[in-house]
């Protein structure tokens, strides 16, 4: 059944142009929990995929095996062409090209807004103090919140927060971001803030995979939608055909409760 | 309809005024059997207080404390080597002046950052947190006005030469920014010097001036133009190697021997060694706790038996165990003092603690924090160093204190192995002709009182260390 699936949307999970991400038979398992099947998925450059999925479905354990917060059992992920494997130092390597952004912001309470996003760059690619704290200002401007910069995270708003954590993924100039429903956490008022400057990135060429319960924003922005149930990607499509023109009986289903 | 309250509209909750009477009512008699507790329990303490009051100062023989009171300061510290204590306290005076300083300094700065109120310090909220300790201070001078022969030394001149010169240390808070780890580093430095004033500049006493200026010389030696990161790392090293080899040479040149701590005694002994067992406990708990939650095997079992083993143990058997096994495990020949075996088998005793509360503050840490550093591609020694051990400590603070508060206390013990601590004067005290079996209660209050203002002082600095590093949160 399920190689028949992914058989069936071969040509939906081939990616327009030519592939950043290419995850091939992939599973995990959490103990004898098997928490993805068989996943087959490409991601292009400066695609967009929004992955959407009833709660339990294995879409956030999909992109953190992406970056090895969570480590895959079975099959092989490639990030722009380098293979993850347990070498730390490729693992290192692919996690400097990802950028990602929690629920919960996982900005570091203890440093200002200004250290939380200089430190990697400093850190990592040992940038000097004053080249990493500008690009740390033009990231806040783009995001709208410069005059936050030496405040302490717990001083601002989740939305505020969530800015932070995108601007602080951006310095380290990754070439695809990892959003893992980044605006559910949020206060109703304050999901839009978050979602333009996700939408501006979007429109900026910048490559994104997001696991979100946003409709509005699968439909506007994404190149593709992919719908994931039981750890296991069930129907992969464009916004128009995916929300108009369901195939799946669990997609049906799926999308007749939350719209 | 809803009503928009303007800002200017809201006011302050209305503040109610009560009489004496109803005071009373409400807080001794707001019911019978409160009412009860309250006419049974106020005689009482009123009865305790006046018994107390008696025994402090009507009935109380403090003669045995006013003519011992050099011996409970320091013991049987050779008395013509007095200026070295009275060198020290005004040199520790002076560091913890800059240290002060230094951190007001850097909390104000932390707090006009972020926009966040911050409460500049003052003498009443020093007076505040320290009354414990200020307040042994003036008995000790109390009792130093009936005067003790043997002392060429004014008590009187010392306090006020300490207070004056931690007041001038305390002005490395007009420091430019820039100078922050000047001011840290200054009060180490001191810290040290003011112990080597007493325990002497020895040729191998190079040890801890040379660590903290040969890590400082590492990190201020200018390698930004250096691309290479190798270069980078070896420019350093020859820094600090050159550091290093400068302040050994200083020692092998100055080469004085001072008064050791095997010579030292009393109120000072105790609050060295509880020092020394603190800073050497504090570094070595720490590695205790990450080997603990190491991936290496070995290096996890290793830490845990230590850990279980050790808190399996009383400190006065660890104590014992290091007058008659350490022997054992050094090579033959070496010489080791009393003192020395007490503050290994202290550090070993505490540092397991430390470890353990350390671990805590680990595990209470959300994995989402760790995580965020690997997402960005931070390096798991990193990780630890700039986002897990700062966090994780700042949660243990009131924790560890409190272990080392114990530990400070414990120090008594030592008298149980023969060394004259704070507590141990007593015995000698005793034993003079003149309180053979008298003012026993005496001493022993005055002790206690001495070991609670600094105990108490301890954990007020500590709350307030809590509160300030809680302004980033």
């Amino acid at each position: 059944m399920t190689s028949e699936i992914s058989q069936a949307f071969s040509d939906a999970t081939q990616a327009k142009g030519e592939a950043l991400i290419e995850v091939s038979d992939m599973d995990k398992f959490f103990g004898d929990f098997q928490a993805l099947k068989d996943i087959n998925m490409n991601v292009g450059k400066q695609e967009v995929v929004v992955v959407i999925g009833p709660s339990g479905s294995g879409k956030s354990t999909l992109i953190r095996c992406i970056n090895r917060l969570e480590k895959h059992d079975r099959g092989t992920i490639i990030v722009d062409g380098i293979e993850l494997s347990e070498d730390i130092r490729n693992i290192q390597e692919i996690r400097r090209e990802t950028g990602m952004v929690f629920q919960q912001f996982n900005l570091f309470p203890h440093l200002t807004v200004l250290d939380n996003i200089t430190l990697a760059p400093r850190q990592v690619r040992r940038e000097a103090k004053d080249e990493a704290e500008k690009t740390a200002m033009q990231l806040l401007e783009r995001v709208g919140i410069p005059e936050q910069a030496r405040k302490y995270p717990g001083q601002l708003s989740g939305g505020q927060q969530q800015r932070v954590a995108i601007a602080r993924s951006l310095a380290m100039k990754p070439k695809v971001m990892l959003f893992d429903e980044p605006t559910s956490a949020l206060d109703p008022e304050m999901i839009k803030e978050v979602l333009d400057v996700m939408v501006e990135l979007a429109e900026g060429g910048m490559t994104m995979i997001c696991v979100t319960h946003e409709m509005g924003f699968a439909r506007a922005v994404a190149d593709r939608v992919v719908f994931m149930a039981d750890g296991q990607i069930v129907e992969v499509g464009t916004p128009e055909h995916f929300f108009t023109d369901p195939q799946e009986e669990r997609t049906k289903l799926f999308l007749s409760q939350i719209l | 309809m809803t009503t928009v309250i303007e800002p200017e509209e809201r006011t302050a909750p209305p503040v109610r005024h009560q009489t004496p009477a109803e005071w009373v009512r409400a807080n001794l008699f707001p019911n019978w059997y409160s009412g009860l507790i309250t006419v049974i329990l106020a005689p009482t303490i009123l009865y305790l207080a006046w018994r107390a009051f008696l025994f402090f100062f009507v009935n109380g023989q403090w003669e045995a404390v006013e003519v011992n009171l050099a011996l409970f300061m320091q013991g049987t510290f050779p008395r013509d080597e007095q200026w070295r204590l009275i060198a020290q306290i005004l040199i520790f005076a002076l560091s913890l002046g800059i240290g002060a300083g230094t951190a007001s300094a850097a909390a104000r700065d932390r707090a006009e950052d972020a926009g966040l109120p911050y409460q500049q310090d003052s003498v009443t909220g020093l007076l505040r947190r320290m009354w414990s300790l200020v307040g042994f201070i003036v008995l000790l001078l109390v009792f130093a006005t009936t005067h003790e022969p043997g002392s060429v030394w004014n008590p009187f001149l010392v306090v006020a030469g300490a207070v004056v010169v931690a007041f001038i240390g305390y002005q490395a808070r007009r420091f430019p920014r820039g100078l922050r780890n000047l001011g840290w580093l200054l009060t180490l430095v001191l810290l040290v010097v003011g112990f080597q004033v007493v325990s002497g500049f020895d040729a191998g006493g190079w040890v801890p001036l040379g660590l903290i200026l040969g890590i400082a010389a590492y990190n201020v030696t200018p390698v930004d133009r250096i691309d290479s990161q190798w270069q980078r790392v070896i420019a350093r090293f020859v820094a600090a190697a050159v550091v290093v080899f400068v302040i050994r040479l200083i020692y092998q040149t100055v080469d004085t021997t001072g008064i050791g701590w095997d010579e030292w005694s009393g109120l000072h002994l105790t609050l060295m060694v509880s020092a020394i067992a603190i800073v050497l406990a504090f570094p070595l708990g720490l590695l205790l706790a990450l080997a603990r939650r190491s991936t290496l095997p070995a290096l996890r079992y290793m830490s845990t038996v230590y850990i279980e083993v050790i808190r399996g143990v009383p400190l006065i058997t660890l104590l014992f165990m290091g007058q008659f096994i350490i022997g054992f495990m050094v090579p033959a020949g070496t010489e080791l003092s009393d003192v020395t075996r007490a503050i290994v088998a202290m550090t070993a005793f505490t540092a397991a603690y430390i470890a353990e509360i350390v671990r805590g503050g680990l595990q209470s840490l959300p994995a989402g924090q760790t995580e965020a550093g690997q997402a960005l591609g931070l390096s798991p020694p990193t990780i630890m160093r700039r986002i897990v051990l700062p966090q994780a400590l700042r949660a243990v603070i009131p924790a560890m204190v409190g272990q080392f508060i114990s530990l400070f206390k414990d120090s008594s013990l030592l008298f149980i192995i023969g060394i004259v601590e704070f507590l141990g004067v007593r015995r000698i005290v005793h034993a003079q002709e003149m309180f053979r079996g008298v003012s026993i209660a005496e001493t022993l209050v005055f002790v206690a009182i001495g070991y609670w203002a600094f105990a108490f002082a301890m954990s007020r600095e500590s709350q307030r260390l809590e509160r300030r590093l809680r302004v980033s949160r």
